[in-house]
């Protein structure tokens, strides 16, 4: 049985009308959304935000989930997009795609306010959004493959490549940060 | 370095729980309380994909019925069953591209871009290999008047092809509009087939086929301009 597959029910009980299902889903959508917002956003209020808007948003289009399909891909890809859309606001509000850029860079390279402040921003750092927000979904979040395509309104061929070519430089990156040492002598 | 101790470190954050307030849960489940009804969901991708096929039928054969079906006449049998079932085809693959970029959630089999491609590409290939008539006789006059009435049939396809899927929601408005200017290309296309007589292999390969990167390349251009101005004017009113 699939996982999420709580989540599907879920979804048809609050496209019912079941405000249980919603709150429900609420509660166990809520942390991991809210978790894909903070990886990207400049604080914890941000990301709030974020969240709040992108309930709204999926309160609103509800019945695009159709039965049976998987949900979680679904909630991704919602979050995604008021995701995009608040990034595009940002970039016409805050003079210019430059300094939005410089913002995330000097973002990702301070220290964080909120909690899982375990490296893994850093660690990121190098890779391009896309890529970034592709490691998030799958190792994060745990989904498969299939459900980051699902996601990111992508095929399965192009997140692959994504990975392959984000794993590729975060071998580089954190060999030369020395996680392989770390990793051997945890190891041992 | 291997990829399952990259797997590891970055498996660090899944392990570590997340907190949220509750307040700020119970706040977004008080905000949606409200209006919480019953909703009907999304009929299958397979009726919506007949539905956006029979618009483009309805639209081909309604314009070629009042230009003539001389094309259609003019054809041999061979030229028939191979440029029509490809066309169906085509059709048929852009309409359930269509459909999934207006579902969130939904498994692309290929890239709006990919599907532009592969549409021109085969038409390019199956018209290739049928006409055999080389003559360039009013290449631009001839070639510019069918480009135009291909288009003025696939704009009414690609709008009639949104209004079908209105209750839909484009997560990416870009890709959904160049899927569905694609949509609407290859309605103009079948349209011209059935109707332009003139099967001179420039005039087909280039003034027909145009027709559709024309039209993804019009319906991604309105995509992009509503999605400036929904930002823009969500910017406005703050």
């Amino acid at each position: 049985m699939h996982p999420d597959s709580n989540l599907e029910i879920l979804m048809v009980r609050y496209q019912q009308g079941d405000y249980a299902a919603a709150a429900d889903l609420i509660e166990r959508t809520g942390p991991q959304l809210h978790r894909f917002f903070l990886a990207q956003s400049q604080s914890r209020a941000d990301a709030e935000d974020l969240l709040q808007e992108t309930w709204l948003r999926i309160h609103r289009v509800r019945h695009t989930y159709r039965p049976g399909e998987p949900a979680l891909p679904w909630f991704y890809a919602i979050a995604r997009h008021v995701r995009v859309d608040h990034y595009r606001k940002s970039i016409w509000t805050a003079a210019g795609k430059q300094q939005l850029e410089a913002m995330t860079k000097e973002v990702a390279a301070l220290p964080r306010e909120f909690d899982h402040s375990d490296g893994l921003d850093m660690l990121l750092a190098p890779l391009s959004e896309s890529q970034r927000e592709v490691i998030e979904m799958m190792k994060v979040a745990g989904m498969s493959l299939e459900e980051v395509a699902r996601a990111t309104s992508s095929t399965v061929g192009s997140v692959k490549q994504k990975v392959h070519r984000a794993y590729k430089k975060l071998r580089v990156t954190m060999s030369a940060a020395g996680y392989r040492t770390e990793q051997s002598e945890e190891l041992s | 370095m291997k990829d399952q101790e990259i797997d590891g470190v970055l498996k660090m954050p899944e392990r570590t729980p997340h907190h949220l307030a509750p307040q700020i849960l119970r706040r977004i489940g008080d905000s949606i309380k409200t209006s919480l009804r019953p909703v009907r969901p999304l009929p299958p991708g397979w009726v919506m994909t007949c539905g956006l096929v029979l618009v483009c039928a309805a639209i081909s054969l309604m314009g070629a019925a009042r230009a003539g079906f001389i094309g259609f006449e003019k054809m041999d049998p061979l030229e028939r069953l191979l440029i029509f079932p490809a066309l169906i085809f085509l059709i048929w693959m852009a309409g359930s591209e269509f459909v999934h970029a207006m579902i969130p959630g939904s498994l692309r089999r290929i890239s709006s871009g990919a599907l532009l491609g592969f549409g021109c590409a085969a038409l390019l290939i199956v018209f290739a290999f049928l006409f055999r008539d080389y003559r360039i006789d009013h290449f631009f006059s001839a070639g510019i008047a069918c480009l135009l009435t291909g288009f003025v049939h696939a704009i009414p396809a690609s709008v009639l092809g949104w209004l079908l899927l209105r209750r839909g929601f484009a997560v990416n408005s870009v890709s959904a509009g160049l899927a569905a200017g694609t949509f609407g290309g290859l309605a103009g296309v079948v349209m011209l087939e059935l109707h332009c007589p003139n099967f001179q292999v420039a005039h087909v390969l280039v003034w027909h086929i145009a027709v559709v990167p024309l039209s993804a390349a019009a319906g991604a251009l309105v995509a992009w301009t509503r999605r400036f101005c929904e930002t823009d004017g969500g910017f406005s009113s703050e």
